[in-house]
């Protein structure tokens, strides 16, 4: 069954039909709620054999964190990886739909797809967009020419770098790019320098935090470390805090008779009404 | 004696040769001309007794007060020029409740002498923290107050100089109270004692009679505070001190 | 209507620009104290902030004002570093026009007069006040920025204030349980709750973690403690 309201198949693209309504509703005072951001640090490196990329774990809202452990550095085809920070939704969204684009992509041309088709659709879509669409991208792979590494900004702009950082914690981490960083790195020194860059942004950004995640990708491998490094250990408390019982309100209490309930009554197939 | 001292008593600004301040000797001796009022400090608490000179059968003795409350644990009695010691008063109420509406506690009773005495001295030459009055007060005051310390007695002169005691006598009959409560006085004192002992003296160096009119009485307790007696308290505290011969009322203004 | 889409050409507006002053800074930071019958503890981390950039992880935000008296900050830091200053000289000013120390309840009614004196151009700052009162109790005072104070025996403040007030009310105040007795609060439970709520705030609020540092106030004198959180 399908109406207008709730089609079966939706029109694609977005839907902009509340968007008077939340004018209004604003402009008499009512408070939009807020997006989650991930105020971020994500980076990235080329090295001898491919690209590291890297990325915190945490996720905002406002001054609270949202998440404590969320993942940020997101898939797009088994040769690409990219790491997505500004407006959770958006990079989250932005990229499911790139990769599944570049896996239609794939199977249409029987090629492993290039890094630079990626960075082309990712930034033609958020151009279009006109930077609304927050998302700040780090878009990292290996293809038929070798390591690629592009940094994409909301706007639709791209840069082609051997070594980036995006988000809040980008001068932090790459101030460690900067005074690190160097061609041919060898892959152990490569994941050292990536992951001293994310710590960078972790303990000096109060946007990042928690964990180090890192991303290998070689020609022909990826090695994803989800959670490389913690980081930051939690706190042991000293007390406990298991309520005893009995301190639970009971505000109302009813009685059912289970028996009554099960007891059931199966007539007789010639009492069966028959419509 | 007083045509000795030219030149130099005019001005409250200057001193004479030997290191005096005329004008402020001279508003002690304005002193000198006011009734009477002893302070006598117990364990107990303070007890304050002033003379009301009825200068007229006409005068309603009530309307002249010469103890006041500053605050409900600090109460003054004022020998001198009646009215500059509404200015001191004035001063030391605004005092205790600006105390206690900045610090949510009582002002102690030196506290308060120091604040008035701040005021007291600001004759002379005008400054920035505004125009000076033209001559000292002419009042001498006895704080009566209970504090964190306890029952307390300050005294007060024109030269803004408060130093505490244990029983003080001020006005025309203080030379002679001031003798007289020096035999009298002793530490285990207890309040009622040092009532009648108070009212005793006043009768010695009064010109009337004393009578439940032309007395004041106040006690300071920790539990009371600030007490006025009424007529009938202060009849009472006479009879007990057998101060009066008969415990009728005598007539208003009768010359002794 | 004014919904209506109007074309934005900004080269072309003649309207005067107006631009703002903020003259205020939020630096964060977070405050917790607890009363008992003997003592009162009060803790505060050591992170200053602006933004997302770190100022210092070594901040002290307590301030001692006697020996029985002791303040926490949090808010505009700058307001913080005035409002101390000016509390520091008026006790000093006590002290010499009364000659004694000024107590709890007087230093808590005086930065109440001194808060609602800008009550205009506030501090922007989250007070809360602790000390022994005149009969050698631990009490605490809390603040808001206009001087509105309370008396109370737990109190959060600062960025983390709402994330710890429910959890002190539960833990120090017994509410919304049955069948408990209220007993008071003993000195080591008591710093190891405001060790807790300090870790959980530097799980969840990022203006919140480094260290902390505890003052715990008994008629013996202020003894000194620090704990350390979380730096991310």
């Amino acid at each position: 069954m399908s109406s207008i309201l709730c089609p079966e198949i939706p029109s694609p693209g977005f839907s902009f039909e509340n968007c008077r309504r939340n004018a209004m509703l604003e402009v008499k005072g009512h408070a939009m709620p807020k997006a989650q951001k991930t105020g971020t640090t994500i980076v990235g490196i080329i090295y001898k054999d491919g690209v590291i990329l890297g990325a915190d774990t945490r996720a905002t809202e406002d001054t609270t964190v949202a998440d404590k452990n969320c993942e940020k550095i997101h898939y797009l085809a088994p040769n690409m990886y990219c790491c997505g920070a500004g407006t959770a939704a958006d990079t989250e969204m932005t990229t499911q739909m790139v990769a599944s684009q570049l896996e239609l992509h794939r199977l249409y041309t029987n090629r492993v797809v290039r890094v630079a088709t990626a960075n082309q659709m990712l930034k033609q879509y958020l151009f279009r967009y006109q930077g609304y669409i927050g998302a700040a991208l780090v878009l990292g792979g290996v293809d038929s020419t070798g390591p690629n590494l592009y940094c994409i900004y909301p706007h639709g702009s791209t840069d082609k770098l051997p070594y980036t950082t995006m988000g809040s914690g980008s001068l932090a981490a790459m101030a460690v790019f900067e005074s690190r960083w160097k061609p041919d790195l060898e892959e152990a020194e490569g994941i050292k320098l990536v992951r001293d860059a994310i710590a960078a942004g972790i303990f000096n950004d109060l946007g990042s935090g928690s964990n180090v995640d890192v991303c290998v990708i070689k020609k022909g491998s990826v090695d994803y470390k989800r959670t490389y490094d913690e980081a930051n250990i939690k706190g042991q408390k000293q007390n406990s805090y298991k309520y005893p019982r009995g301190v639970t309100d009971v505000l109302s209490t009813k009685v059912v008779d289970i028996e009554e309930v099960s007891v059931r009554v199966i007539g007789a197939p010639e009492d069966m009404e028959i419509a | 004696m007083f045509l000795t001292r030219s030149e130099y008593d005019r001005g409250v600004n200057t001193f004479s040769p030997e290191g005096r301040l005329f004008q402020v000797e001279y508003a002690i001796e304005a002193i000198k001309l006011g009734s009477t009022a002893i302070g006598i400090s117990t364990s107990q608490g303070v007890v304050l007794a002033v003379e009301k000179r009825i200068t007229s059968q006409l005068m309603e003795p009530t309307t002249i007060e010469k103890i006041v409350e500053v605050d409900k644990h600090i109460g003054c009695a004022v020998s001198g020029l009646i009215a500059d010691s509404r200015t001191m008063i004035d001063r030391a109420r605004i005092e205790c409740q600006n105390h206690w509406f900045v610090y949510n506690e009582n002002m102690t009773v030196e506290s308060c002498a120091q604040a008035v005495s701040n005021l007291a001295i600001q004759f002379g030459d005008s400054d920035d923290d505004g125009a000076a009055m033209s001559r000292p007060f002419g009042v001498a005051i006895l704080f009566a107050g209970i504090d964190e310390k306890g029952p307390q007695l300050y005294h007060m002169d024109p030269s803004g100089t408060f130093v505490q005691f244990d029983a003080k006598a001020i006005g025309s009959g203080s030379e002679g109270a001031q003798q007289s409560l020096q035999e009298v006085y002793h530490k285990s004192m207890t309040l009622e004692e040092a009532t009648t002992s108070a009212l005793t003296i006043l009768k010695q160096v009064m010109e009337e009679k004393l009578n439940s009119s032309n007395v004041e009485v106040m006690t300071m307790t920790p539990d009371k505070l600030f007490h006025m007696f009424s007529k009938d308290q202060v009849e009472e505290a006479l009879t007990r001190g057998l101060l009066v011969e008969h415990p009728v009322t005598l007539t208003v203004g009768q010359k002794a | 209507m004014s919904l209506v889409v109007k074309p934005n050409f900004p080269d072309y507006q003649t309207a005067p620009v107006q631009r703002g002053f903020n003259p205020y800074a939020d630096n964060g930071g977070s405050v917790v104290a607890i009363a008992g019958d003997d003592f009162v503890i009060i803790g505060a981390d050591t992170r200053l902030s602006a933004g997302f950039s770190i100022y210092t992880r070594e901040q002290n935000k307590l301030f001692p004002l006697s020996s029985t008296t002791v303040l926490g900050c949090s808010g505009c830091w700058c307001d913080t570093l005035t409002l101390t200053r000016i509390l520091k000289s008026r006790m000093q000013m006590y002290q010499q026009e009364h000659n004694k120390t000024m107590s709890t309840t007087a230093c808590a009614q005086m930065l109440s007069t001194m808060l609602y004196y800008k009550r205009f151009f506030p501090y922007y700052i989250s007070n809360v006040l602790v000390g022994l009162d005149n009969d050698g109790k631990g009490v605490v005072y809390s603040y808001d920025p206009i001087g509105h104070c309370e008396k109370r025996t737990h109190r959060a403040g600062g960025s983390a204030g709402a994330l710890l007030q429910p959890l002190l009310d539960n833990q120090i105040g017994k509410k919304n349980m049955l069948n408990v007795k209220e007993e008071p609060v003993s000195q080591q439970r008591a710093l190891s709750i405001i060790k807790d709520v300090f870790i959980s705030a530097a799980e969840r609020d990022i203006y919140t973690g480094d260290s902390i540092l505890i003052n715990i106030i008994t008629k013996d004198g202020i003894k000194e403690e620090t704990f350390q959180l979380r730096k991310d």
